[in-house]
């Protein structure tokens, strides 16, 4: 019996942006030692070989100009810390290295070490240690933004390492295209900030299937009216721009945007599925796309290749990748009433987690989907025959009602 | 229950002006792949190319976006003004069956009137 999956019914997934597991949320090593943080050894030798070791000092915003390098190389040499050899081993000690290709400037590199003190952070850190925060939440591949969002959609990026944003044609669906296709049908949602900054990466489906999309202000009346589809997919709003309500400041967290911004977002994501009538029947996971070049202490396991291979051209390496690795590890909260508090996962996962996930919960057994989907976990059991308690995150046998809030 | 302050971002935070990222390149470049394939009517007239703040950018994804909104729900008012042309077949159909009837109600009476009138005694 696990009475929170028996009225689960909507699940709600936050994509940030560009932000590093050690770099928002390390500082809660200290505040629960089970949480695979930052500790005072921890380092990356400069263009010297002098150790600068990670420390509290982020700051919300213009510290990290340029944008740190993310692409393939960058990330490749971040992780392997300038090894080519092949036999050649993952230790994350090309952070600052990388960061300094792009000024030359050894002062600045040091910044992409720093991470956020707890304080600064009180949505995030608040919900990281009240709900189920997982230690081993890695983006999909050692990239870019557009490849590692595709897995969160389609379970794969068709073998693209790039920033390419056309999928079509493609041989597996969309999350969106399976569940509105299932019989009995589903619903779906892919809520974008407003149209000034649109959605990310999938033009496919904006183009020939609008009726999917929302806006975020449709997402806040779609709570509050107890509206919510089966699945919702929720974009930030990725540009500072003007609107009818004034002035819309970015909230993704990409830097060099305001990472404030991005909090007061996040808390009214959560207040809005908190207040309203789904609350119980709701699960709402906030997820990081990518590391966004910033340094995190976690080797990228290994994992079972995709069906498709990225030429040595392709990922500007000269190696080709086979999508046998994740990339670096990122953020990951659930957020549900039927969550203990102080919830740690260790088990493994990436953003094919995603659809693999709302696929087994909403739709069972489905076929065809890629080979790095089909070996993904899943962060919600699926409520059908025996559930293995010690899977199940949503444990709790009674509700809890001591949730936190947050004044925004 | 636990309350927790959230602050706000400073007024200083907004700056449209900021150089365009290359997250938003690409998207800029997959919306204008997407506004090519729109009917001209929707094109906008920014050169992409020349965008090269946040504040610009987001101008074209506004317009891309809408217009490709547009475009559907344009397709879709379309759809609909063809397929309702049996409806006033219908209705004319209708209102010939009640003018008819109307007709005949009218016939009816006038002759029933005029029985009466007939059946009037002269004064």
């Amino acid at each position: 019996m696990a009475p929170g999956l028996d009225k689960l019914q909507h699940i709600v997934v936050l994509m940030m942006e560009n932000r590093s597991f050690d770099h928002m949320l390390g500082s809660l090593k200290a505040v629960n030692a089970q949480i695979d943080g930052v500790t005072p050894d921890l380092s990356n030798p400069d263009t010297n070989g002098n150790p600068v070791q990670a420390q509290p000092l982020a700051e919300f915003q213009a510290q990290l100009q340029p944008d740190p390098d993310h692409h393939f190389p960058a990330v490749d040499l971040q992780i392997f810390g300038g090894s080519t050899e092949p036999n050649r081993v993952a230790n994350m000690q090309g952070f600052v290295k990388s960061y300094f290709n792009q000024q030359k400037d050894a002062g600045h590199s040091q910044k992409i070490m720093y991470y956020f003190a707890q304080n600064q952070l009180p949505v995030l850190t608040t919900l990281a240690l009240q709900f189920a925060v997982f230690n081993r939440w890695f983006a999909s591949i050692p990239g870019p933004t557009i490849c590692n969002r595709a897995f969160a959609h389609y379970g794969t990026s068709f073998g693209r390492v790039d920033m390419n944003l056309i999928y079509l044609n493609e041989p597996f669906k969309s999350i969106y295209d399976r569940l509105i296709g299932a019989t009995p049908k589903h619903t779906s949602k892919l809520y974008y900030y407003d149209t000034t900054s649109s959605t990310m990466e999938i033009t496919n489906l904006l183009q020939n299937q609008p009726e999917l999309f929302g806006t975020f202000a449709q997402f806040l009346d779609d709570c509050a009216k107890g509206n919510l589809t089966d699945y919702s997919f929720i974009e930030p709003n990725f540009n500072d721009h003007e609107s009818d309500s004034g002035e819309e400041v970015a909230n993704d967290q990409h830097p060099d945007h305001n990472v404030q911004a991005g909090e007061l977002f996040i808390a009214q994501i959560y207040n809005a599925v908190k207040s309203s009538p789904l609350w119980p029947n709701t699960a709402l996971l906030i997820v990081y796309d990518e590391h966004g070049g910033i340094y995190d202490h976690v080797i990228p396991p290994a994992c079972p290749p995709d069906q498709f291979t990225a030429s040595a051209n392709d990922t500007g390496t000269g190696m080709p990748f086979a999508f046998d690795r994740l990339g670096v590890r990122v953020p990951a909260i659930l957020v549900s009433p039927w969550i203990p508090a102080g919830t740690v996962v260790n088990r493994v996962f990436d953003h094919a987690s995603i659809p693999a996930t709302v696929t087994k919960f909403f739709l069972g057994d489905y076929s065809p989907r890629s080979p790095r989907e089909t070996n993904a976990d899943v962060f919600i059991e699926p409520n059908s025959g025996a559930v293995d308690p010690a899977r199940n995150l949503l444990s709790l046998d009674v509700m809890r009602t001591d949730c936190p809030d947050f004044d925004v | 229950m636990t309350i927790i302050q959230v602050p706000r971002p400073p007024k200083s935070a907004f700056d449209p002006d900021r150089p365009v990222s290359s997250l938003l390149k690409a998207q800029m470049e997959y919306l204008h792949e997407a506004e090519k394939r729109l009917p001209s009517r929707y094109h906008s007239e920014i050169y992409v190319n020349a965008v090269k703040t946040e504040g610009e950018a987001a101008k074209y994804i506004r317009h891309v976006t809408e217009a490709i909104h547009a475009a559907h729900l344009d397709a879709a008012f379309a759809r609909m003004r063809v397929i309702p042309k049996r409806k006033p077949v219908i209705e004319i159909a209708a209102v010939a069956d009640e003018q008819a009837e109307r007709k005949a109600a009218i016939q009816k009476k006038r002759s029933g009137k005029k029985s009466v009138r007939k059946d009037r005694p002269k004064t």
